[in-house]
């Protein structure tokens, strides 16, 4: 009792031992694949072909080079932004519309409409792609919106289909983190005058910032890494977000590895800036929803 | 003009003529969803797409050449047709998979005037289909094509509906230093081979390369087994779903495969292509049957140590004479922005002066016009040329001769688990031919 070394050793226990063998191993079992990647971006193909994969040496950062050029990485990293900006911005303000009536308003349907949005989300994306494909190809744009006149082939329908997709997500962690919002505020709200739309942005709005900075951070890596949508509703090369064109780098009968990791490198790094700098927000983004006040 | 009788006669007054065509259902699904996204009706924006180009100086190109160097050609030879015809090319590049695997989407959504495809069965499916443009007028102003090729554009319906740029030969590689320091021949027939098999093992080399890692190498190994044993007709018939895997004839050609395997680099399922034909480079394998991309994985000192043979025969009475030469080209869209400039487009790319460029800028190729300025070949290049030249038939490879659904989901499973258990074959025969019957008839 008076001994502190007895009371420092007590965590040896075997199942403590155990759980940190466990925990290693799913550590290392996580970044081994990305640190693989890493290094064999870093490696000459010539090398790496005479000695195997498992061997040291042939450094270059060429790999880097050549990647971003022959993909064309620059053009297509904007066109990443063009498409997630929008779309995350338009998830969120619709999303924490439906959520604001869903939390607010006793209405017949409330339930069914939350179960609405929330089912979406348990609905396989590419079961709905045929559909899917046959309406962009009817829908017309006008000329100046796309110079594919249609919602095929444009920013827009891409734009629509992930605000679509990740609506739901949204629409179910938005409107529990709502619900939670002491009610008085709106009755007070409510006898200063302050209509609907008032009360939606200027009171709920500010309120919801962690919240909405959460799922800003999650949407923003979901959309970005999205490559499904963007591969089969476009048509043009050049239109590709960074996603997809990481297939430039794919050979018609011979693929460097190298240099696919290392184009998987560059198109990884934006996600991990983002996680790293809003780390804390991703984090609680994950248990935003889980306990209903 | 009479009066609209019900709804769905009224609905279809409303289509204009860019989008008739279509059923009632798939319009209304169209206006709706118009309707709710955009909140603009489905009019609007509507009929443009129509044929403005006939003075217009655009045509569009669809291209699946994403590897830089004939990313490269391909730029050179628009800028060609440029400056002989004053229409400028807008090209679209997909990569190569990306391309392939969307060409549905791609042709029944929006295509470019022109794009990139392969000859065979890939290009009568579409053509069967009406998703590509007749090109007879094309064909009548092109010159230096052999017949094989022309036969090689032609649809089910007997008109042109491809144009052919380039081209490579598959057949059996070998180093020629290996070959003159053991003394080998070439192998005559499939006795020969097996001989020389024989004798390389004694020597401690691996007889045949071999790798089915990505499952569609091993295609070419039972093309060539198929072609030698069954000839031509049956080969195309087999492929086109018109003849039965169970027969006896098709029973022969894996039972011959089977017998070759020992002498085949074994484990051949977690090998990729590169890694064997590394082998064949490094002197640890003796031959290697591939197309001619197999230069690829040679330095560029040792492009003259590369030599080849074509498979030998086997069957006396149908010789040696054809042989899997994949054609990749460019077809039409069914509906240009301009047809005059896409027509004048593929007549610039089957013509001399485009094959020039090509052979200019990209000594890896074969050009399909045997008019052009071949000066430039390699002697390997040379020796393909008049491989394929001599040839009596040329297949397209399995996968661009069958169905592509058939060749991915049922051939290359059923050729890696022959080749993992080569006892099997009738079983391995039967499951084929049913799961081609659901298939074909799909």
């Amino acid at each position: 009792m008076t001994t502190m070394p007895a009371g420092r050793r007590r965590p040896l226990r075997p199942a403590r031992v155990v759980l940190h063998l466990f925990l290693g191993t799913v550590a290392v079992g996580w970044l081994f694949p990305i640190l693989w990647a890493a290094l064999t971006s870093l490696r000459s193909y010539e090398y790496t072909a005479t000695h195997g994969y498992v061997s040291l040496g042939g450094w270059t950062l060429d790999n880097y080079v050549t990647a971003w050029r022959t993909a064309e990485f620059g053009k297509h990293f904007l066109n990443s932004v063009y498409i997630t900006v929008p779309a995350v911005l338009l998830t969120l303000f619709l999303a924490s519309c439906v959520a604001f009536v869903i939390a607010r308003f006793s209405w017949k349907f409330n339930i069914a409409l939350l179960g609405l949005f929330t089912a979406a989300n348990l609905l396989p994306q590419q079961a709905l792609l045929i559909p899917l494909f046959r309406m962009f190809t009817e829908i017309p744009l006008p000329a100046w919106m796309s110079d594919s006149e249609l919602l095929y082939d444009s920013y827009w329908g891409l734009i629509l289909v992930n605000v679509a997709f990740q609506c739901g997500f949204c629409v179910f962690v938005l409107s529990n983190y709502m619900k939670a919002l002491p009610h008085e505020l709106y009755e007070a709200a409510m006898v200063d005058g302050a209509s609907v739309w008032r009360q939606y942005w200027q009171v709920t709005m500010p309120l919801c910032r962690p919240a909405l900075a959460a799922l800003a951070t999650l949407e923003v890596t979901w959309i970005y890494n999205e490559f499904f949508w963007a591969t089969v509703l476009m048509r043009t090369g050049d239109k590709f977000p960074v996603t997809s064109s990481l297939n430039n780098l794919r050979g018609e009968f011979f693929t460097d590895n190298n240099l696919v990791s290392a184009g998987s490198v560059l198109v990884a790094i934006p996600t991990l800036v983002i996680f790293f700098l809003l780390q804390k927000q991703f984090v609680r983004g994950l248990t935003l929803g889980a306990s209903k006040g | 003009m009479s009066r609209p009788r019900s709804q769905a006669e009224y609905l279809a007054r409303l289509v204009p003529p860019s989008v008739a065509g279509l059923n009632r259902r798939s319009l209304l699904a169209g206006a709706a969803g118009a309707g709710a996204l955009l909140g603009t009706g489905l009019l609007a924006g509507c009929g443009s797409d129509s044929d403005s180009g006939a003075g217009s100086k655009v045509v569009s190109l669809g291209s699946n050449q994403s590897d830089p160097k004939p990313k490269d050609v391909i730029a050179k030879v628009m800028d060609g047709f440029k400056t002989s015809s004053g229409v400028t090319v807008t090209i679209n590049t997909v990569d190569h998979n990306t391309f392939q695997e969307n060409i549905n989407n791609y042709l029944q959504g929006k295509p470019d005037d022109v794009f990139t495809w392969f000859a065979g069965y890939r290009m009568r499916f579409f053509a069967a289909k009406g998703l590509a443009g007749d090109l007879s007028d094309v064909w009548g102003k092109l010159s230096g094509y052999s017949d094989a090729f022309k036969k090689a554009s032609t649809g089910d319906d007997g008109k042109q509906y491809f144009v052919p740029a380039s081209y490579y030969p598959w057949a059996v590689f070998y180093r020629k230093s290996v070959w003159q320091q053991h003394g080998y021949q070439v192998p005559k027939t499939l006795d020969d081979l097996n001989t020389l098999g024989a004798q390389m093992k004694k020597d401690g080399l691996v007889p045949i390369a071999f790798a089915d890692k990505d499952g569609w190498p091993a295609m070419g190994t039972f093309d060539i087994l198929n072609l030698r044993i069954n000839g031509y007709q049956f080969h195309i018939d087999l492929m086109a779903g018109k003849e039965a895997w169970t027969s006896d004839k098709v029973k022969k050609v894996f039972d011959a495969w089977a017998g070759l395997l020992p002498i085949h680099q074994p484990d051949a399922l977690g090998r990729t292509w590169q890694e064997a034909a590394q082998s064949l480079q490094q002197k640890k394998s003796g031959m290697y049957l591939l197309g001619l991309f197999v230069a690829q994985q040679f330095n560029n000192d040792e492009q003259d140590d590369l030599d080849f043979f074509t498979f030998p025969e086997i069957d006396s009475t149908i010789g040696a004479k054809a042989l899997d030469a994949p054609i990749d080209g460019y077809m039409m869209a069914r509906k240009p922005k301009s047809e005059t400039n896409a027509k004048k487009l593929l007549e610039y790319l089957g013509s001399k002066d485009a094959a020039d460029i090509t052979v200019k800028n990209d000594p890896s190729t074969l050009v399909a016009n045997t008019g052009a300025d071949t000066g430039g070949y390699t002697a390997l290049q040379k020796k393909a040329a008049e491989l394929v030249g001599s040839a009596t038939e040329i297949a397209q490879f399995l996968d661009r001769d069958t169905r592509p659904d058939f060749a991915s989901t049922v051939i290359i499973p059923a050729l890696q688990q022959f080749i993992k258990n080569p006892k099997d074959v009738s079983g391995l025969l039967t499951s084929i031919e049913n799961q081609k019957k659901s298939i074909f008839t799909s």
